[in-house]
C-alpha cells in the first residue's frame, strides 16, 4: 500500500478512535479518496474480525463483588485479605505429582470465597495468644487421631517435621536447619486438601539456631492431604506467591 | 461513535474524587461506565473469562486504593483504569501461561476444562464451534504483533481509549500512535486474509 497521509487516520476511523473533529475531517476526506474508501473497507474487515474476540459482558455479579471489596479496603489501605487461587480441575490427581510446580505467583488472584481464608487469618490471631502456652504443644503430640507429615526439600536443607492433632484441630511445627527468612519475609505453612486451594496454616520464623517449634491452629473439618512451607512477605500472604521451600504428604501417625 | 470526551472526563473525575474520599457507591459508577471497557481489554489480553475477571477486579481495587494519587494532567480516569486493566491481565498471563504448561506437561492429553472457547448469548449454537476457532486465530495473529502494535490495538479496540487518550497515557507522540494502529491493522489484515469474506 503507497504512503498516504491520510491512511493512518483510515486506520483511526476503522478502530472508532478518532475524536470528533478528526473524524469530520477525515470524513470529507473519504468523500474525495478512492485510496481511502478502499483502506477503510480493508480495515473494517480486520475489526469485524477483532470483534470475534469481544466478550458478550462482564460476568454477573462482578460488580457487587468489586463494590463490596472496596467497602472492605479503604483507599490508602493495603489490599485486603481475599486472592483467589484459581483452581485447577486435576489438582486432585496431579496434586502429589506437580505439587511443587503449581506454587505460581497469584498476587494478582482474588478469591470469591474468602471464608476459608479469614477463618485462617482469624486462626492465626489466635494462634499469638496460643503461642504463649507452650504446654499445650505436649499435649498436640499425643492422641487417637494424630497426623504427622515430614516436609522435604531436595539434598541437604531445613527439615521440618509437622504433628497435626486433629482432635484438637491443632498443628506443631518442629523445624530445624531453617535459615533466617530474608528482612521483610516470613514462612507461611499451608494445607492443601485435594482439589483445593492451599489454606494458610500460618507464618514462622526460626530462631537464630535455625530452630522453630510453635502450634498453629486449623481450621476445623479440614482434610489436607498435603503441606508445605513457602517464604512469604512479612505477615504471610492469603495465597502462595513463591515456590515452596518444603512440601510432604499427611501419614497417620505410628 | 462519538467521543464526548470533555463532559464524560468530568463525570469521571467527580466520582474520583467521590472514591478518593472512600465512596464505594462511586466505584459502582465508575464500574458502570467502564467495567465492560476493562473487561474486553483484560478478556482480549488473556483470553479468558475467569482470568478477565480477575484482572478487572485488581484493576478496579487498584484504581479504588489510588484514587487520591489521579492526576488529571496525565491523561483520562478512563485511560487510566484501561491501561491498569490490560497490566493487570498481562500479570496474569504471565503466570496462567506458565500453570498451563505445567499441567498439559503433567496430563498431555487430558486438558479438558482449561480451554476457553469464546461464545456469545444468542448466538445460532452450530456457528459457535467456527467462531471459536476464528476467534483463536485472531487471537493468536493479534499475540504475533509486536508488543507495541499489540498494546494499541487492546487499548484502542477493545478498551475503547481514543488515539489522543493513548498517546498521553503511554507518553508518546500522538502520530506514532497511529502509525502503530495501522500498521497492526495491516499485519493483521495480511495475516487474516482468508478468514475474510465479501459479506465479512
Amino acid at each position: 500500500m503507497t504512503e498516504h497521509r491520510w491512511l493512518d487516520d483510515a486506520a483511526a476511523w476503522a478502530l472508532g478512535t478518532l475524536d470528533e473533529a478528526e473524524r469530520a475531517a477525515f470524513e470529507a476526506h473519504l468523500a474525495d479518496c478512492e485510496l481511502c474508501r478502499s483502506a477503510v473497507q480493508e480495515y473494517g474487515a480486520v475489526t469485524r474480525l477483532l470483534d470475534r474476540m469481544k466478550p458478550a459482558a462482564p460476568p454477573p455479579g462482578l460488580r457487587e463483588r468489586i463494590v463490596a471489596e472496596a467497602a472492605r479496603t479503604r483507599p490508602g489501605a493495603s489490599p485486603s485479605a481475599g486472592r483467589r487461587w484459581v483452581s485447577l480441575a486435576m489438582a486432585a490427581t496431579l496434586a502429589a505429582i506437580v505439587l511443587g510446580s503449581l506454587w505460581v505467583r497469584e498476587r494478582q488472584a482474588r478469591r470469591r470465597g474468602e471464608d476459608a481464608l479469614a477463618a485462617a487469618d482469624r486462626s492465626l490471631l489466635d494462634t499469638r495468644a496460643a503461642l504463649a502456652e507452650r504446654d499445650s504443644l505436649l499435649a498436640t503430640f499425643a492422641g487417637p487421631d494424630v497426623r504427622t507429615a515430614t516436609l522435604v526439600t531436595t539434598g541437604a536443607g531445613p527439615a521440618v517435621r509437622l504433628f497435626w492433632n486433629r482432635s484438637m484441630s491443632r498443628i506443631v511445627i518442629a523445624a530445624s536447619g531453617l535459615p533466617t527468612a530474608p528482612a521483610g519475609r516470613t514462612y507461611q505453612l499451608w494445607g492443601i486438601a485435594q482439589g483445593s486451594n492451599p489454606v494458610s496454616l500460618g507464618t514462622f520464623d526460626p530462631g537464630t539456631d535455625g530452630r522453630a517449634t510453635l502450634a498453629l491452629n486449623v481450621p476445623p473439618g479440614m482434610d489436607f492431604a498435603l503441606a508445605a512451607v513457602s517464604e512469604e512477605p512479612a505477615g504471610g500472604s492469603p495465597q502462595p506467591t513463591t515456590t515452596p521451600i518444603l512440601a510432604g504428604a499427611w501419614r497417620a501417625s505410628e | 461513535m462519538p467521543h464526548l470526551v470533555q463532559e464524560s472526563d468530568r463525570t469521571d473525575e467527580v466520582l474520583i474524587s467521590r472514591m478518593a474520599a472512600g465512596d464505594e457507591r462511586a466505584l459502582g459508577a465508575l464500574y458502570d461506565r467502564h467495567g465492560g471497557a476493562a473487561f474486553a481489554v483484560a478478556h482480549a489480553v488473556t483470553g479468558d473469562a475467569a482470568d478477565a475477571e480477575e484482572a478487572v477486579t485488581d484493576a478496579f481495587m487498584q484504581v479504588w486504593r489510588g484514587a487520591s494519587t489521579f492526576d488529571a494532567a496525565r491523561g483520562t480516569v478512563q485511560a487510566w483504569l484501561i491501561t491498569i486493566a490490560r497490566s493487570r491481565a498481562l500479570d496474569r498471563v504471565r503466570t496462567v501461561s506458565r500453570r498451563r504448561r505445567l499441567l498439559e506437561s503433567a496430563a498431555a492429553g487430558d486438558a479438558e476444562g482449561l480451554a476457553t472457547p469464546l461464545s456469545s448469548p444468542g448466538e445460532q449454537p452450530d456457528r459457535a464451534p467456527e467462531r471459536a476457532e476464528t476467534a483463536v486465530l485472531v487471537r493468536r495473529s493479534l499475540e504475533a504483533l509486536p508488543a507495541e502494535q499489540r498494546r494499541v490495538v487492546e487499548l484502542a479496540y477493545f478498551g475503547g481509549l481514543s488515539h489522543s487518550e493513548i498517546a498521553a497515557a503511554l507518553e508518546e507522540p500522538l502520530g506514532t500512535v497511529k502509525t502503530r494502529a495501522r500498521s497492526a491493522l495491516e499485519k493483521l489484515r495480511a495475516w487474516l486474509q482468508p478468514l475474510m469474506t465479501e459479506t465479512g
